[in-house]
């Protein structure tokens, strides 16, 4: 099966290994990956800051990249979210509505796609350890894609999933909210973290770059011991794809 | 003070921090449990208060004119407020005319909309609160906090404190004892009322009569004692049965504080009849707009009138929880108070506090009434950045536009539109990511994301490798 790889403006710019691993998953479990050169960002920025005109602008150039009638899977729920129900709110009432719909009817996050359309069953050949996992908001509301990244996660037979206690509450990245609210995103960050710490875990995972970025950065930064991965980077690495 | 200190200021109190997350967790974990245990099918319950709502605002003008009509029947007097100081004047006029110089008022957000008691206060008449939440925050001089919890910001040790204080009394902090102070200051002063004020939770028209929700008892007082008793209801309040009362009071309870009911329920159909031997002879129902039918022409923000004041959204706000409802400065604070604060103060005024949000959407999902509260956040965002419905929403002619933010998203969809562009730009950040590290303290985007972060590792490698087995196109 073809399939698009999109690999997201943040996954290009800070988390080449996890979009490496993103690859070798969808190649291990079948899947014949494409690759567009072009490709960029899904327009999250403009449009959660209510830059409507110029996020359409930037959801065309995906739609027009991304044409022929393959599946475009994404390692990262809250971009998936963007193209599957955002994209459709934003052309609603425009010319370019029924193409924006069969564009986002291809979209999948790649946790969903793994588990849902490659059947993918996890071999886990890693150590003994204990993790915790952080939702990102648009892959927990918006693509409901957190139950199957969990559900790959719970596959791997030597890795035990200790639950957050608030694990659907926000990080505080928010994209531009950290930015235009530093402080505010700061606490949010202080109290996720410290619900982390409470959990003793070797590792908390998350499977969207921006809170991975968000909270690695703030432990790094208070000198905490908890290793920070990306989902595909951590479940590649358990199955021994690399 | 400005927003920016104010929230600062809030995010460095660590004893309010302590309270608002102790308190919001406990109004989470209650309503969960809650619905978990006993509501079979609450989506669907959901949908059903979504429908009721959104049929009633389809035929407000209706539907407010059968209320009108009822209540007539029924005794009670109708009054219609087109803004603040109508309602603040038809109160001031009832209460010179019976002499009244001071008002017993049960809880009531739309009196705090209209500034009632600081309008009173320089009439020389008192409003004296009966709700314990209320009077707490009456005696420091605060506003509320939040919309059904007023007073949530505050521990039971604080409140010990400030009784002692202002009433003179032993400092306790058990709740039963600081509620026996409470009923003592206020069972004193209820005697003397001749006008009491309170707000309605629903006003249903068929039947001409308004429903009061509390759980002190307190509230009643100002319904029951005095002589006159005056509700001010908004008019969004309004439904068309009890039936459709009763699926949003379903609705509200576990919402808004975990339970189930609440104790009391006063549902108020007529003043005192020829041989009741209590009940206020007078009854008024102050029908208030403030721009409720300037939200209601929205065809986008309407929805935004289904709200029902269960104050879920603030519980379960990341944001509200770290800052509490006073860094909003305004009456409505948290989610939907950034829904309805612009659009019934203007945009202009209250237009900053839609950044206090991370858009995750979490509102949008406890809303018993499933307003889109996230969505309407952001979409408020193009409004003032001029991008919205073409919809007029209050103050937006004032608005200056940003032309530094707007100049920034241009070039951004510029670069992710073009892709040599958004090439060379990965390229700069291969070369300069690493490096960027050493002038992070001059740019400003930088410094703001380090203030608390580690400088990331922005490596831009993947764009130059070639895998195995992938097709490049
Ligand atoms: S917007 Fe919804 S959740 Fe918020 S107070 Fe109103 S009814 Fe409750």
């Amino acid at each position: 099966m073809k399939v698009y790889f999109f690999g997201t403006c943040l996954g290009n710019m800070a988390y080449s290994k996890a979009l490496v691993s993103s690859i070798k998953l969808l190649q291990h479990y079948g899947a014949q990956v494409i690759y567009k050169k072009d490709q960029s960002c899904c327009g999250q920025p403009s449009f959660n800051s209510g830059y409507y005109e110029e996020t359409r602008k930037v959801a065309l150039a995906n739609i027009n990249l991304f044409d022929q009638p393959y599946p475009i899977v994404i390692p990262s729920g809250s971009c998936a979210g963007m193209m599957i129900h955002d994209y459709l709110e934003l052309f609603k009432d425009t010319p370019h509505f029924e193409r924006v719909q069969e564009f986002s009817s291809r979209v999948y996050d790649l946790s969903d796609f793994l588990l849902n359309h490659l059947n993918a069953n996890l071999c886990d050949t890693g150590e003994k350890t204990t993790v915790t996992w952080h939702s990102n908001c648009h892959a927990l509301r918006v693509s409901k894609c957190v139950e199957a990244s969990k559900t790959l996660i719970r596959m791997l037979e030597n890795v035990n999933l200790v639950e957050l206690e608030r694990e659907e509450e926000c990080c505080g990245f928010g994209g531009t909210f950290s930015i235009k609210e530093p402080e505010i995103s700061k606490t949010m960050v202080e109290k996720k973290i410290q619900d982390i710490l409470s959990r003793n875990v070797e590792y908390i995972i998350s499977g969207d770059g921006g809170c991975l970025l968000n909270i690695s950065g703030a432990m790094k930064k208070m000198g905490c011991d908890v290793k920070p991965a990306h989902l595909y980077e951590f479940l590649a690495q358990r199955i021994g794809l690399e | 003070m400005e927003a920016r200190e104010l929230i600062t200021e809030k995010l460095n109190d660590s004893q309010l921090r302590k309270n608002l997350d102790f308190a919001m967790s406990l109004l989470q974990t209650n309503r969960k449990k809650l619905l978990k245990d006993r509501y079979g099918d609450w989506e669907a319950l959901r949908e059903e208060g979504r429908k009721v709502k959104q049929n009633t605002l389809s035929r407000l003008p209706e539907l407010l004119e059968r209320f009108e009509e009822n209540a007539k029947k029924n005794g009670i007097q109708v009054h219609w407020a087109s803004d603040a100081k109508d309602a603040n004047d038809i109160i001031y006029n009832l209460a010179k005319k019976n002499n009244v110089t001071k008002i017993l008022k049960g809880k009531s957000m739309a009196s705090e909309e209209i500034h009632f008691n600081a309008y009173l206060k320089k009439k020389g008449i008192q409003a004296i609160e009966t709700d314990l939440g209320e009077i707490i925050i009456q005696l420091i001089d605060e506003p509320p906090v939040h919309i059904v919890v007023p007073a949530i910001h505050k521990n039971r040790y604080e409140i010990g404190e400030i009784f002692e204080k202002h009433l003179k009394v032993e400092r306790f902090s058990e709740p039963k004892d600081l509620n026996a102070v409470a009923r003592t200051h206020l069972r004193k002063e209820f005697q003397e009322f001749k006008m009491g004020l309170s707000g309605v939770n629903f006003a249903i028209a068929n039947e001409g009569a308004i429903w009061l929700l509390e759980n002190e008892g307190n509230g009643r007082m100002s319904t029951t004692v005095p002589d006159i008793h005056i509700a001010i209801c908004g008019i969004e309040k309004i439904v068309e049965s009890f039936d459709d009362a009763v699926i949003l009071d379903t609705l509200l309870i576990p919402s808004a504080t975990g339970q189930s009911i609440t104790c009391y329920n006063n549902i108020i159909t007529s003043p005192r009849k020829d041989g009741d031997l209590d009940g206020p002879k007078e009854v008024h129902v102050i029908l208030l707009d403030h721009h409720r039918s300037d939200i209601l022409s929205h065809k986008h923000y309407s929805k935004a009138l289904s709200c029902i004041r269960c104050g879920t959204c603030m519980n379960h706000c990341p944001v509200y929880e770290k800052v509490g409802g006073h860094a909003y400065g305004a009456t409505y604070p948290g989610p939907i108070g950034e829904v309805i604060s612009p659009q019934i103060f203007g945009i202009d005024r209250y237009g900053y506090i839609l950044n206090l949000c991370s858009l995750c959407g979490r509102c949008s999902e406890v809303c018993p009434v499933k307003i889109p509260l996230a969505e309407m956040i952001r979409d408020l965002r193009s409004e003032k950045a001029g991008q919205g419905s073409g919809e007029e929403i209050l103050g937006i002619s004032r608005i200056k536009p940003k032309m530094a933010e707007k100049l920034g998203f241009k070039i951004f969809a510029f670069l992710a539109s073009t892709p040599w562009a958004w090439k060379s730009m990965l390229w700069g950040v291969k070369v300069f990511g690493p490096i960027g590290k050493p002038l992070a303290p001059l740019l400003p985007m930088i410094k703001q994301w380090t203030s608390c972060r580690a400088y990331p590792t922005l490596d831009a490698s993947f764009q130059s490798q070639k895998l195995e087995g992938v097709i490049y196109e």
